[in-house]
């Protein structure tokens, strides 16, 4: 494609829908990617689109909206990536979670966020395999999932056949940037102009970043997911400790984890979710997979003698305050950063697309972004503008 | 070559064996090639490898699904199920 | 104590282990069979009485395992399945697996052994009970005693064909046809190999005596490319095509069979391998084998391996393999043994009869063209021809490992042993590429090498 009006570095779930929400504006758009689609951090993913784990912030709204995006997009592209709404189950079993889940529950029923809140009873009726120590627990009516290499490749796909360009295999080798806008990006193998560069490499954004004189502050965190055999339906909606809430902002490199347990259209059943501070580490820790495994267990103790099959890795982006970044870069006009979702990037890429192509062409859209602007790290790096 | 000396049931149907065979050898020698139906497109499936490696042969033992059965020593007693899909 | 591990009970692990504990280091010989033999001296439980029917050389094989039984210092671990390994700081830790209850073993001297099973090519029908591998179907005989079935077409390529073929006449079934891919006179591009391997030679005619008394006559060019089932839902016919030099179609024949056993060779096991770390590469034959040294060392120091994981070549080959594997991880430990020159000979002998068989036996890429948009790839989780292509041409798939992401080829329970390699190639003829090194990897890369209860996984340490 020649002379594209914007560059989406990265086919992850996030590059896919920035790239949709521009050329269903209109825009000519190339895709690039240094290895497949989907094959970061997206290809790790499980698949979460939650509101339930949000509390009322600016991440809540844009959270609402994606969900509610997630369906359209579906729609708009003919579905092909197990796009379900089967709601989210929160538990908590300590008095202290109790209370916690309690307030919070509330506090998002006030922000436009569907709970019901469930007894013991409650609990058994739509999760008949849960353990008898659940006593309380919080439905989530809105909380969905879906299969994101297949909807990235889907959402790809549809790109393509609205004009767009995707070109697999070229690694980014410089940003070119010239009286501090951007002009355009390299290659190995060419050279793009081109005035709009769109940042969508999620846990190397920072990389990019540097590549054009910038700073982004995007770390890694590593998630292990457990894999079952494929078994008969026994878990119905996707379940997890509340835990998780709080491990989602904590600041601790250890290994932080709490069960998240959810069944599969294809009969697996997905375990999580862990998260560590241990840079690009890729082997297998077996420790990690038995601390799931026990965590899983609790909640449902049938998944005893239920078998691992495989387990996977990913590296979740995340900024210092645990917020994505979405906007134009503080230093250099024109390149804009989709990246930084920490785990939540499945469901919030839609709505990130539509704030990144609104901005991009100046139209208003269902939220102010400012809270997610990467003008907000006090740290800038020289420029040479 | 020894006489049959255990028995097991297949789907309810009595199945001779020989200590010492799995349970996917006495089902073949008593013709039953079928031992299950996928969980996509109910598809029947057998004996394919028969060294454990493809986990095609599963089949139900005593309730517990995905037993593959060309590794599982048939045993006096032990109710075999054809495994439908995952499940029994 | 034992100073060396040893993954594998064939021939390969029953040579290391005799090696090993003669050298002076005491031994712990795993194996995830219910008896020591491996594949390749498969025997059934005691009371199946004399076995030496169903085998060219059993003595060697008895001789090896009642050695191994007799000596103190090799202590067996049979029954035992290894679901996780990971090496770090000079450590192998062992996870194992045996009556449902974990084990964790760590050793700083490891020889891997863990052998290879049979390669096969999906063709339509493939699915259908009672098409079944050569392997299979000899298993079935030497280990159980049973007859897979009446009527039998034995079909693919090797030399492995042949017993399989053998066995079954002499339990009184019929081979109805035995068809080998490729042309005999491919022997000729390696012609003084035989000639020094004449045990090859006499085990040859071993199996062809059975067969000629038959009145069988093995077909050249000649393969299995599709299979039809009756009423009752297994296999019925399948359909025989004479083949060209590059395996496409020229005409087709069908016959009636309840069994036909097809295999193309072998797949090295490499799982254990490579979830240690040690250094694969891509054999001739396309197979990832585990890369080793001139003593059978791994890319890992102290982690050796032998037999049919660092190339496909037989038994012979991998005792050879095995001894000086046993001899080396002695060494490691600090025994004060050499490897003799006698050894190397021998494994060089060995060694250039296994490539005289990647050369005689090659599966060639017009196997592709048997097979039509609803034939089956990946078994486990049903994935068609027409899936893979889709996740290609419209999902924009460019390598395996995307495309077994979009399909789930691959990610059945048996984690790609069985499509992986038939999806590569699949993959790359779509692209009109050849299949990569890292896709080849890739198809093997299996950190969790068994299935583990949760409940299992969640008690472990």
């Amino acid at each position: 494609m020649k002379n594209p009006d914007a560059i989406v570095i990265g086919a992850g779930l996030v590059g896919a829908c920035t790239a949709l929400s521009l050329v269903n504006a209109g825009l000519r758009v190339l895709v690039l990617d240094r290895g497949p689609v989907a094959s970061g951090t997206t290809g790790a993913g499980e698949g979460n689109i939650l509101v339930s784990d949000k509390e009322p912030s600016a991440e809540l709204t844009l959270a609402l909206r994606s969900r509610d995006a997630w369906f359209e997009l579906n729609t708009d592209i003919g579905g092909g990536f197990e796009l379900e709404d089967k709601g989210g189950v929160v538990v908590s079993r300590s008095e202290k979670g109790i209370a916690d889940l309690k307030k919070l529950s509330a506090l998002q029923a006030q922000n436009g966020i569907q709970v019901v809140e469930l007894d013991a009873k409650g609990v058994k009726a739509i999760e008949p395999h849960i353990s008898n120590s659940v006593e309380y627990a919080v439905l989530y009516p809105q909380d969905a999932q879906c299969q994101p290499m297949l909807a990235a490749a889907q959402i790809m796909r549809a790109v393509k056949k609205r004009g767009g360009a995707f070109i697999q295999g070229e690694n980014v080798k410089s940003i070119n940037v010239k009286s501090g806008k951007i002009v355009g990006l390299s290659t190995e193998k060419n050279t793009y102009a081109c005035p709009v560069v769109i940042n969508a490499t999620g846990t190397w954004a920072g990389e990019i970043a540097k590549m054009a004189g910038s700073y982004l502050p995007i770390m890694p965190r590593r998630g292990f997911i457990l894999v079952t055999a494929p078994v008969p339906k026994i878990i119905h909606h996707k379940v997890y400790d509340a835990d998780y809430v709080a491990n989602v902002a904590s600041s601790d490199a250890d290994l932080q984890s709490s069960a998240v347990v959810e069944g599969t259209e294809s009969g697996t059943i997905l375990i999580g979710a862990s998260r560590e501070r241990v840079g690009f580490k890729s082997d297998l820790d077996v420790a990690v997979l038995r601390q799931l495994a026990r965590q899983a267990m609790s909640l449902f103790p049938i998944l005893s003698n239920i078998a691992l099959l495989r387990a996977y890795r990913g590296f979740r982006p995340y900024a210092p305050d645990h917020l994505p970044v979405i906007g134009e870069d503080a230093n250099v006009q024109g390149l804009w950063h989709a990246a930084g979702h920490e785990g939540a990037g499945i469901g919030l890429a839609p709505a990130t697309g539509e704030l990144i192509a609104a901005q991009i062409t100046s139209r208003k859209t269902f939220m102010d972004p400012t809270p997610f602007s990467p003008k907000r790290f006090k740290e800038t790096s020289n420029v040479a503008i | 070559m020894s006489q049959f000396n255990i028995e097991f049931t297949f789907d309810g149907e009595k199945i001779n064996a020989i200590t010492g065979q799995s349970v996917a050898a006495a089902l073949l020698a008593a013709d039953h090639r079928s031992l299950r139906k996928t969980r996509f497109n109910n598809k029947e499936r057998g004996v394919f490898c028969g060294i454990g490696v493809c986990f095609d042969c599963l089949v139900v033992i005593d309730g517990i699904t995905n037993q593959r059965a060309c590794l599982i020593e048939a045993k006096p007693g032990m109710k075999v199920q054809a495994q439908v899909g995952s499940d029994a | 104590m034992h100073n060396v591990v040893i993954v594998g009970a064939g021939p390969a692990g029953l040579s290391a282990a005799i090696a090993a504990a003669a050298a002076g280091a005491p031994v712990l010989l795993i194996d995830s069979n219910p008896r020591l033999g491996g594949q390749y001296w498969r025997l059934p439980a005691d009371n199946f009485g004399d076995q030496h029917d169903q085998h060219f050389d059993l003595d060697t094989g008895l001789l090896l395992i009642n050695a191994v039984k007799d000596r103190k210092e090799i202590e067996i671990y049979i029954g035992a399945q290894i679901w996780s390994a990971t090496h770090k700081d000079g450590i192998n830790t062992l996870r194992v697996l045996h009556n449902g209850v974990e084990k964790i073993i760590n050793t700083g001297n490891l020889i891997l052994c863990t052998g290879a099973y049979d390669r096969t090519l999906p063709f339509p029908g493939w699915d259908i009970p009672g098409v079944m591998t050569p392997g299979g179907v000899q298993s079935l005989l030497k280990g159980h005693g049973v007859l897979a079935g009446k009527r039998v077409v034995v079909a693919g390529s090797g030399p492995f064909l042949l017993p399989v073929a053998a066995g079954v006449i002499k339990a009184g079934g019929e081979v109805v046809d035995l068809l080998e891919a490729n042309k005999s006179y491919r022997w000729l591009l390696s012609p003084f190999v035989l000639l020094e391997n004449m045990s090859k030679l006499k085990e040859a005619f071993f199996y062809i005596k059975t067969i000629s008394e038959a009145k069988l006559r093995a077909r050249f060019g000649q393969a299995v490319v599709a299979a039809h089932k009756g009423s009752d839902g297994s296999l019925e016919s399948v359909d025989i095509a004479t083949i060209g030099r590059k395996f496409k179609i020229k005409r087709i024949r069908n016959v009636k069979c309840n069994v036909a056993a097809v295999g193309w060779g072998f797949t090295a096991d490499t799982s254990l391998a490579g979830a240690l770390g040690c250094k694969q590469s891509v054999a001739k034959d396309g197979g990832v084998v585990v890369v080793a040294d001139q003593d059978q060392q791994s890319s890992i120091p102290g982690i050796f391996v032998a037999g049919e994981i660092t190339g496909i070549g037989g038994s012979e080959l991998s005792m050879a393999e095995g001894v000086i594997a046993g001899i080396s991880a002695a060494k490691f430990v600090g025994c004060k043994v050499e490897v003799l020159k006698a050894h190397r000979k021998r494994r060089a002998k060995k060694q250039r009869f296994a490539n005289a068989l990647i050369k005689s036996y090659p599966v060639k890429a017009g196997w592709i063209s048997w097979l039509n948009g609803q034939t089956v790839v990946c078994r486990c989780e049903e994935v068609t021809v027409e899936n893979l292509k889709f996740a290609i041409d419209e999902l924009g798939a460019t390598d395996s490992r995307t495309a077994k992401l979009l399909t789930r080829c691959g990610m059945g329970l048996c984690q790609g042993r069985v499509c992986g390699r038939s999806v590569v190639d699949l993959v790359a003829a779509e692209l009109n590429i050849a299949p990569s090194d890292t896709d080849r990897f890739s198809a093997v890369n299996r950190p969790i090498i068994s299935p583990i209860p949760l409940g299992v996984l969640a008690k472990g340490e």
